[in-house]
């Protein structure tokens, strides 16, 4: 498993010559120059000056261009396989952000109350099931056999999986069986390295192992793939553009650190600001800003709920949420994943019986769901949990880490989708690893909740608090996604002093008042002075083109999936898109055939113990930055190897793969069948 | 009561003859030998994880057969109700408020907490547009503002732009991870490292990644929050000693020792968890005797150099440079990004075998995305700097010294933090009777053990507690910090989760000194330190 650099490099930063193309407008203009004598030689991208320009372009910055490859071009990866036209002006760089002014390859996420919530999930058939079962007891069987003689004849390999020297194993060749045995094997899909910017695509450091993945060598060979793989929602996954140069400024005003915990003298101008940009957002009164999605739940919900408190959590919870319910010392109960039957019965069980053996009230019931599932691609059931919650009283947490960004017409996740108000529910949360491209995470919720977490939250008291530059690019991202209200409202400096004395309470009701309802703009005053702010992210065009090719390429890939007779989980709306394999062996040769294709597809592979036994899958991560050229290639790519790995087994419609690719609008569009 | 027995016998007998047939036939399948090992050595382990195998033959039966078996609530205390009843129950039943309401003090706690307009460094400037010397961040080495570590930031926020989008298993790992995971192995001297995207995080995720239930852990009594929750989380039987003092280990371990060979159980994993540098009190561990006493013992070192690393030793190595001890004898070495190198996150190093381990089972490296690349380059260069610059820890050492020699003899301050501890801790010594026991106890710290008590190992409660009297020192203290303030220097209480921490944390004042500052500045600030403490201490014996 080692990974080792076959040639390390000695320094990675070294200062380049070539003068650096520092601002994006800098940048911009050049390659939209590039772009244009592009243009005038078609079919010949080899030889032509425009390509030594480009390549001059690219030199300054060679992370988003890889010099071998691009060259040639062929997959489309680097630059548009049709140049744009002489109106269109495309302000990012298509290897991070895939250019497409086709207006019609555009969505809007919202829910309709006539469609059915749940697409009815299909189950396999038998033979399936059983092989994959069969191929399971194979490989454990092997597994242990080759265990047992290899304890015989290969001693000093299970050495440190057994006692020693009076040491206990300290992963004993039980507990690591598993990974030992049936991760191994397949290690090539994993944990595997990259460079430069996870957006439309990713460069992927190429490796090889000598002896079946016990250890993992870099070649230094790169090669670039379509990336379905991260959380990208938005495409904010950016190193040029509004947010990279909000971000870079900051580092220069504010330097990398905040030097401390938030208590302790590590908050800023920069977090009230970012803080009371997320509440607005978000639709809540306020917000506190962790600088770890997963700390946010772990240290946050034992701030919530202590003993004599049940937690009712989904069977399919995040591991932070575990983590931060066993921290609290409440009981726990989990109902069936996104079942709202099973969660009522649950209810009116654990209210009628009260505590266990005392049968005490419970002090609070706090049911935690996610709103979107990143392994299952499952939205979940808001408006039936809102009525639940008027009739049993409990406290609502929503884990938005998949979703805020990613679903809803304005992008403010499942309240905005389901048009539920957010001040409904008690506790918001959410990521800003995901849609924003940056860390961290928050939690949002009404003033005297959030100062309760600020103060016995553990990440007050004793987390770092988020770096400068991160919180830059939460301020930016966001203020992107709602637009932004010019000109400046009022003198800067005091706006930002009255954001910094929020407890006189006057001058934050002057502040409500001024600010738009929620789904609004936000205000120029909100928003650090030396901040750039960019026409398309005022004027809200830039959020809307996200938003709604997010909303297009969600639903045109679950849609086509379906229609190719695959088998997929959860909502036609979520930007998560499982595809079923079942079988394990299937991942690796999926993960494989993708990755190696003239134009690889980087995807991510997932089984037990994320998944239930059975279910092993593959998850695309959609984003805004995919054009509709690149939901095609991937949906040729799954077609192929489908009928190689035999994996439609799906019921229903089907149609022929050119049909949806020649009728996308018309399917994305279409209701549920 | 005899006669049942007697009664009974036949019947005790018939039991225990079936049950060694039964035994007997079972050892002579085949394989039958490997069958029961399985179960008890996954009981000792983790018991959700035996059943695996058992579950995938029953999930197979059942998906086939397809009848649903659903959970009925037939349990012992279950009490059966009708539809009505239930319903009435649910409008009967109020919950308490969410989140309790703050009381007067914690209000003003949130509203009077400082906030730094513009970046930290040695002279921040707050938002009543005052600017301060600053001995309240983590600010060690001085590397917060460093050009050159902008520099190379902006040049990674251009390479790679700023979030990493994906955990490190799903292709959240860049080449600077990779990179940094390097230089701190290399810079400590280790075969490995792996980075965390939170130091707070690191070690609650690196403990529960080795202890599991049925392992042994003996713990210092002072360990940080951190750790406690690490702790909690593994499940593992827990012994503490007290804090930081190595005889009482040695008596734990030895007593330990003894407990299990009379049980005569099997060999568990065992492991002592401690600090380099307290961060409760800035004491510091003697690293040699506690190598010596794990190597005599057996036991595996889970130390946190937290605060330790990048603030003591020649170059910022922490303990083990302090006290030229190879890294590798200590198994997990931890340690934080964001304090030593003001980049962010946290790190544990140790061998292959130890770090490859939490790639997997590491819960908060698993289920979190990597760290942002640019805080990662930060961080890199931050030790290419420590490195090159030796100076920077002699100036950090002199400042220390400069505080201290102000601090130390002052009436009404007691200090527990280590002479070289970057990380100071002011108590306030009240003159009252009751007030001077906490001081005398802090005098000699083996007190305990001196006059022959030991201290329950089970409890995290030491036998003799310090006592004091926590609602009046932190209204001094923060009298006092209120006052350093007006005088344009900025310090902070130590902030704890009173009734969270396992044991009530004695409130202090927490210096953190940085080698940013000439020694003058530091000296004028410790002297308004100084100052202030017998102001607030002289108004309150009034
Ligand atoms: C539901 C949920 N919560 C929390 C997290 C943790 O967030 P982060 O990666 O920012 O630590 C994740 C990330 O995978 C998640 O899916």
């Amino acid at each position: 498993m080692a990974i080792q650099s076959a040639s390390p490099t000695p320094s990675m930063f070294r200062k380049k010559s070539t003068p650096v193309l520092n601002t994006a407008a800098s940048y911009l203009s050049a390659v939209s120059e590039a772009d244009a004598r592009a243009r005038a030689p078609r079919g010949t991208p080899n030889s032509t000056p425009a390509l030594s320009l480009s390549s001059s372009v690219t030199s300054s910055s060679e992370d988003t261009v890889l010099h071998e490859r691009e060259e040639l071009n062929s997959d489309g990866l680097a630059y548009p396989k049709v140049p744009p036209t002489s109106e269109q002006v495309f302000t990012t760089v298509h290897a991070e952000f895939g250019h497409c002014a086709n207006d019609s390859y555009r969505f809007t996420s919202r829910y309709n109350p006539a469609r059915p919530l749940k697409a009815g999930e299909q189950d396999p058939p038998y033979y399936i099931l059983l092989t994959t079962y069969i191929s399971y007891i194979l490989v454990i069987l092997f597994g242990h056999l080759r265990d047992f003689f290899g304890k015989r004849f290969k001693a000093t390999d299970y050495r440190h999986l057994l006692a020693h020297g009076g040491y206990a194993a300290l992963n004993s060749d039980f507990d690591s069986f598993y990974t030992r045995r049936l991760k191994l094997r397949i290690d090539d899909c994993f944990s595997h390295p990259v460079t430069g910017v996870p957006g439309r695509t990713i460069v992927l450091l190429d490796r090889y192992s000598p002896n079946h993945n016990k250890s993992i060598l870099l070649t230094g060979g790169k090669t670039r793939g379509l990336n379905v793989s991260s959380y990208n929602y938005l495409g904010f996954a950016q190193s040029k553009g509004a947010c990279a140069d909000a971000s870079a400024e900051s580092i220069r005003r504010y330097g990398i650190s905040a030097c401390g915990s938030r208590r302790e003298g590590g908050t800023s101008d920069l977090h009230i600001q970012a803080e009371a940009l997320v509440a607005r957002f978000l639709g809540m009164e306020d917000s506190l800003i962790s600088s770890m999605g997963f700390a946010t739940n772990s240290t946050v919900i034992p701030a919530l709920v202590s003993k004599g408190c049940l937690v009712i959590s989904d069977e399919l919870n995040h591991a932070s949420i575990r983590f931060g319910v066993r921290l609290s010392g409440a009981n726990v109960r989990m109902f069936k994943h996104n079942d709202v039957k099973s969660l009522e019965a649950l209810l009116r069980e654990v209210i009628s019986q009260g505590q266990p053996k005392t049968h005490r009230p419970w002090k609070k019931i706090l049911v935690i769901v996610e709103g979107l599932y990143s392994m299952e691609g499952t939205l979940v059931e808001l408006p039936a949990i809102m009525e639940l919650k008027k009739k049993y009283k409990f406290y609502l947490f929503i884990d938005e880490a998949h979703s805020i960004g990613a679903i809803g017409p304005h992008g403010r996740g499942v309240c905005d989708y389901y048009d539920v108000n957010p001040r409904d529910v008690d506790i918001l949360m959410g990521t800003f690893t995901k849609s924003f491209g940056a860390a961290g995470g928050y939690i949002a919720g009404n003033r005297s909740l959030i100062d309760r977490i600020r103060l016995s939250g553990h990440a007050g008291a004793y987390a770092e608090a988020m770096a400068p530059p991160i919180l830059t690019q939460v301020v930016a991202s966001m203020a992107s996604i709602m637009g932004v209200t010019l000109p400046r409202l009022d003198k800067p400096t005091s706006s930002t002093r009255s954001l910094l004395t929020r407890h006189s309470d006057s001058t934050l009701n002057v502040i409500a008042e001024e600010a738009p309802a929620w789904r609004g703009t936000a205000l120029a005053a909100w928003l650090p002075t030396w901040m750039p702010t960019p026409q398309s992210m005022c004027d809200g065009s830039d959020s809307q083109m996200r938003l709604r090719r997010l909303a297009f390429n969600a639903r045109y890939l679950n849609r086509a999936l379906r229609k190719l007779g695959f088998i997929t989980y959860g909502s036609a709306d979520s930007p998560v898109v499982p595809l079923l394999l079942f079988h394990p062996g299937k991942m690796a040769v999926f993960s494989r055939l993708m990755r190696t294709r003239p134009t690889p597809i980087v995807v991510v592979v997932v089984a037990y113990p994320a998944t239930s036994l059975v279910t092993s899958r593959v998850r695309f991560c959609l984003s805004a930055s995919h054009t509709k050229e690149d939901i095609d290639t991937i949906l040729v790519a799954c077609d192929e190897i489908g009928d190689l790995l035999d994996l439609k087994q799906g019921v229903g419609e089907r149609w022929p793969l050119q049909e949806i690719m020649a009728r996308a609008v018309e399917l994305v569009h279409m209701e549920e069948s | 009561m005899n006669t049942t027995t007697t009664a009974l016998e036949p019947l005790f007998t018939l039991l225990s003859q079936s049950y060694t047939t039964l035994e007997t036939t079972f050892s002579k399948i085949p394989g039958s030998a490997v069958v029961a090992r399985y179960v008890r050595s996954s009981h000792q382990n983790d018991p959700g994880r035996t059943l695996l195998e058992v579950i995938l033959i029953l999930f197979a039966i059942r998906t086939l057969l397809q009848s649903r078996t659903r959970a009925d609530n037939s349990g012992k205390h279950f009490i059966k109700f009708d539809e009505k009843e239930v319903d009435e129950l649910v409008d009967e039943w109020t919950p308490e408020p969410l989140g309790a309401p703050l009381d007067e003090r914690e209000q003003a706690e949130i509203d009077n907490s400082p906030v730094i307009v513009g970046p930290v460094g040695p002279k921040p400037k707050l938002s009543n547009g005052k600017t301060v010397t600053n001995l309240a961040s983590y600010n060690f080495t001085g590397l917060a503002g460093n050009e050159t570590i902008k520099e190379r930031s902006i040049d990674a926020l251009v390479k790679y732009g700023l979030g990493s989008c994906g955990p490190p298993g799903f292709y959240g790992t860049q080449d600077v991870h990779m990179q940094l995971e390097k230089d701190i192995a290399d810079f400590l001297g280790t075969e490995a490292a792996i980075i965390y995207a939170q130091a707070f995080s690191t070690i609650s995720s690196v403990i529960p990644a080795f202890c599991k239930r049925g392992d042994i852990i003996i713990a210092d009594r002072g360990v940080n929050f951190a750790i406690q929750k690490g702790l909690q989380i593994s499940r593992s039987t827990i012994r503490w000693y007290d804090h930081n003092d190595l005889k009482s280990l040695e008596q734990v371990l030895e007593s330990t020792e003894k407990e299990r060979r009379k049980k005569k159980g099997p060999l568990t994993r065992r492991f002592i968890v401690t600090e380099g540098i307290f961060d409760h009190d800035g004491a510091m561990s003697d690293l040699p005797k506690l190598v010596e006493l794990k190597q005599k013992y057996k036991y595996r070192l889970i130390l946190d150099e937290s605060v330790s690393f990048g603030s003591i030793g020649r170059t910022g190595r922490g303990l083990t440079e302090l006290y030229n001890v190879p890294a590798s004898q200590v198994d997990m070495l931890v340690g934080s990004l964001a304090n030593g190198l003001t980049a962010c996150g946290g790190f544990c190093a140790g061998s292959h075998i130890v770090v490859n381990h939490q790639r997997i089972n590491g819960t908060s490296f698993v289920f979190s995305a990597a760290m942002p690349p640019l805080l990662s380059v930060a961080a890199s260069e931050g030790i290419n700097i420590l490195r090159s610059t030796p100076s920077i820890l002699s100036t950090l050492q002199e400042n220390i010294r400069a505080i201290r020699s102000i601090l130390d003899r002052v009436d009404c301050i007691a200090i527990p933090a280590h002479p070289a501890s970057p990380m100071i801790h002011l108590y306030v010594r009240l003159p009252s009777p009751t007030h001077l026991l906490p001081s005398a106890a802090l005098a000699s710290p083996a007190l305990s053990s001196a006059s022959g008590r030991l201290s329950n190992p089970s409890s995290p409660h030491p036998r003799d507690p310090e006592i004091f009297d926590c609602d009046l020192e932190d209204g001094i203290l923060q009298d006092i910090v209120d006052e350093v303030l007006a005088q344009g220097v900025m310090v902070t209480r130590a902030k704890r989760l009173r009734g969270q921490e396992l044991t009530e944390v004695r409130p202090s004042i927490r210096l953190a000194a940085t080698s940013a500052l000439s020694k003058k500045d530091c000296e004028k600030a410790a002297s308004v330190v100084k100052t202030a403490f017998i102001k607030v201490v002289g108004r309150h014996r009034k």
